[in-house]
């Protein structure tokens, strides 16, 4: 069976959760081709098609560039070509549009497929068709951007996704039922398979026999969706209750100057470290002399670095956001605290330092074990090779 | 005396607007460098010039500057040359820079007086090229958080702040906070804006609310400084706590995903109204309806709309961030929260909203008295002439 895999770009090496699905799949026996978008300049040892540029030289460069790749698309793959021309006009699209559309899918009409997957759901959007005019399946995966946020600002933008879509993976229950809320139908199959951690990556780290000084640590994004600023509102009460700390935030992104600035405004300048981007063996070596771990999310799909943290055996502080409802066990394996509280973080944060060892131990104990027992890399691998496996046209 | 208004565009922001009418009222020559993107009304003591920014236009525009300027100090022009042509900002930046610079060393003012921060930043030539002095306005982002985050403009600051002969701070706060990158405190002069007749002469009524709706109001672009997302937490309170309010937020620009994410809650949704921005008289309707405004801002210079709101006499609650408690007494013309804490602010909403009519009365008239008194448009005029008058004597 052959799988076409659609991404922003090939994933890179630090890029787990694609590598180890790809990986999974090649040994299952599954030829894999990617196709990525036009700027894509990273590495892979896999098949790569790149999309043809949507953007480039002057008009005349871009007007001759789509002659030339549209003749191609109806000179080699007319049957193709002409299905999705059809299906396009039939959605209602206009001659420009369809031909548009041609033209965005042209890199991967010359391959023979039986699924086609998109890694991420806003990688179906305008290639909708692109299956069903090759005649093969088309399944989507489910991540948190995909449904928390760009939704947001195109309401009602899946509609055709949801109509063409003949199986959907999904890394948290939470991201699928709101895909129901926004039309997704509930019969559309649909499997949960969670990102997986390699626990031998992330050691346990020691828990300290007592905790005068936490040093406490967040990995994310920069952006505002991570709601940074409830830890930092919740770190300025523990400096105010005379709590000495130490906390970094590991990360980058477009609010960096608005989280400076809360820190700067609250007077926390010498106890908070913007630590930048970091690579997993940084991270790794942070989270082996950190003792709290915080998740103070708006939302999210699920939560990699929440994972990590539990595998290194961190007391993990997270809010009650969706998608880590179903990473925590709450008070077996963390904490959950309502978001945007940060009163509440910040008892928790006290609460952990008073923990005797023995508790804090089980704490640790639980979190990584679940991760070894319950977030396995293989087991990934066997439930993607059974997801495409038993994949259906819908009926 | 000729006074050079720089921002970079014309017409500028509100502020400035007002700042260049007020002092060209008061005889002061004001002279306008940029680019004009509209037709504006200025009084006879104010002379544009107007620089186009790209294409032939530009590049006829430098020949005929360059000219004048080759004939009147050929020098300074060679000097000018080398300057703008060294780095490595692209050519097309540089002619646009070039293009910009050329009128003002033909029509060199007494005092350049530059309105943003970070243009001590992108065109630090114009302290070797201009022998005239400098004047710099301290606003907003541009000292309170940018430099937090630019390592290179904090450093311009350090640099620059003290080849500038005067500086003009919009509140107490700020001039603090320009002093840590080397302000001159004795070089600083706070001048407060001025609230216009129009928020000043009329006085909204306490409104009689039968229904039992309080009716709140928020005034001010999308901009994480602004805190609205604050203010929705503090309306979730509200709503927990039984309270029946209704809010409205009116804003400029597009909704940020941050905001649409939290309105994506049925009980938000139905007491929240967004609306886009709207021409001043509308938004002075829209507060005159309004039980009380609330700023939940983490940053401002001062806000204007706060003024105009207390000029108007509608109650305000504001979160304690830049220079707000120099224009609110706590309890006395108004309402002070510390910042970045919901609970504080739904707490004090609830309070003002319970308040005896005649002690809100007497918030009001203190909240007019004050705006009269401290935020006029005759103390701007007078600060702005007796500073650049004090620049010119130093």
């Amino acid at each position: 069976m052959r799988i076409g895999l659609v991404l922003p770009e090939a994933p890179q090496y630090s890029e787990t959760f694609f590598n180890l699905k790809i990986q999974g799949l090649k040994e299952s026996g599954f030829d894999v081709i990617l196709f990525t978008g036009s700027k894509n300049k990273k590495k892979s040892d896999l098949e790569i098609r790149s999309a043809y540029p949507v953007r480039k030289g002057n008009v005349f460069i871009q007007a001759f560039l789509y002659a030339y790749v549209l003749m191609k698309s109806f000179l080699f793959s007319p049957k193709r070509t002409l299905n999705l021309l059809k299906l396009e006009s039939e959605d209602g699209k206009n001659f420009k549009e369809c031909l548009k559309s041609v033209y965005i899918n042209a890199h991967i009409f010359p391959e023979d497929i039986d699924i086609l997957h998109f890694g991420f759901t806003t990688m179906a959007l305008k290639r909708e068709n692109t299956a069903k005019s090759m005649n093969a399946l088309m399944s989507v995966s489910f991540r948190g951007y995909d449904i928390n946020i760009y939704p947001l600002k195109n309401p009602g933008c899946y509609k055709k996704v949801w109509e063409n879509t003949d199986k959907v993976h999904t890394i948290s229950e939470y991201l699928r039922g709101k895909a129901v809320k926004y039309g997704l139908s509930e019969n559309t199959p649909y499997k949960k398979i969670t990102p997986a951690v390699d626990p031998d990556k992330f050691p346990q780290s020691e828990i300290r026999k007592e905790i005068s000084v936490p040093v406490i640590l967040t990995v994310g994004r920069l952006n505002w969706i991570k709601n940074y600023e409830t830890a930092i509102s919740a770190m300025k009460m523990l400096a105010d209750d005379g709590v000495n700390f130490k906390y970094t935030i590991v990360g980058e992104g477009p609010e960096t100057e608005r989280l400076k600035f809360a820190v700067y405004q609250l007077g926390l300048r010498d106890k908070i470290i913007f630590a930048g981007k970091k690579s997993h063996d940084e991270v790794k070596d942070l989270m082996s002399k950190t003792d709290i771990y915080l998740q103070p999310s708006f939302e999210e799909g699920f939560c990699v670095s929440v994972l990590e943290a539990q595998a290194a055996g961190l007391m993990c502080i997270v809010s009650d956001a969706e998608g880590l409802k179903e990473n925590i066990i709450d008070g077996k394996t963390g904490w959950i605290i309502a978001k945007r509280d940060f009163r509440s973080f910040k008892n928790k944060i006290k609460d952990v330092m008073e923990m005797n060892y023995e508790r804090r131990k089980e704490i640790s104990d639980n979190a990584r074990s679940r991760i070894i027992n319950e977030f396995k890399a293989e087991e990934q691998k066997k439930y993607f090779k059974e997801f495409f496996e038993t994949m259906t046209k819908k009926a | 005396m000729r006074v050079a208004i720089y921002s970079g565009n014309i017409p500028s922001t509100t502020f400035i607007e007002n700042l260049i009418k007020n002092i060209s009222s008061s005889g002061i020559k004001v002279l306008l460098f940029g680019k004009k993107f509209r037709e504006v009304k200025y009084n006879e003591n104010v002379e544009i010039l107007d620089t186009p920014d790209s294409g032939l236009e530009l590049l006829f525009f430098i020949i005929k500057e360059s000219v004048k300027s080759i004939f009147r100090n050929p020098a300074k022009y060679l000097k000018t040359l080398r300057k703008i042509f060294t780095g490595d900002r692209g050519f097309k930046n540089k002619l646009k820079e070039l293009g910009m610079m050329l009128p003002i060393i033909n029509n060199q003012p007494d005092i350049f007086h530059i309105q943003w921060g970070k243009t001590l930043q992108k065109n630090p030539y114009l302290f070797e090229l201009l022998s005239c002095r400098f004047a710099l306005s301290l606003r907003g982002a541009h000292i309170n958080y940018s430099p937090l985050n630019d390592n290179a403009l904090a450093e311009s600051y350090r640099k620059y702040f003290p080849v500038i002969d005067g500086f003009h701070a919009v509140s107490e706060a700020i001039s603090a906070e320009a002093q840590k990158y080397g302000a001159d405190s004795k070089k600083i002069k706070v001048i407060y804006s001025g609230v216009s007749d129009e928020f000043r002469n009329v006085k909204a009524e306490i409104r009689s609310d039968d229904s039992g709706m309080l009716k709140i109001i928020s005034i001010g672009r999308y901009h994480w400084k602004k805190g609205y997302h604050y203010a929705l937490d503090a309306m979730k309170i509200l709503i927990k706590n039984g309270q029946e309010f209704k809010y409205t937020i009116v804003a400029q620009g597009e909704v940020p995903e941050e905001i649409l994410f939290m309105l994506d809650d049925d009980e938000l949704k139905s007491r929240v109204e967004l609306k886009s921005g709207m021409p001043h008289e509308m938004l002075m309707k829209e507060l005159s309806e309004s039980d009380m405004l609330i700023l939940p801002s983490v940053e401002e210079g001062i806000a204007n709309v706060v003024l105009e709101s207390m000029a108007l006499g509608i109650p305000v609650i504001s979160t304690d961030c830049g220079g707000m408690n120099e224009a609110i007494s706590d309890g006395i013309d108004g309402f002070i929260v510390k910042v970045r804490d919901p609970e504080l602010l739904a707490e004090k909403i609830t309070e003002l909203s319970n308040m005896k009519t005649d002690i809100k009365e007497k918030i009001i008239l203190n909240a007019r008295n004050k705006i009269k008194e401290k935020f006029s448009n005759e103390n701007l005029k007078k600060g702005f002439v007796d500073f650049y008058a004090s620049i010119l004597k130093a």
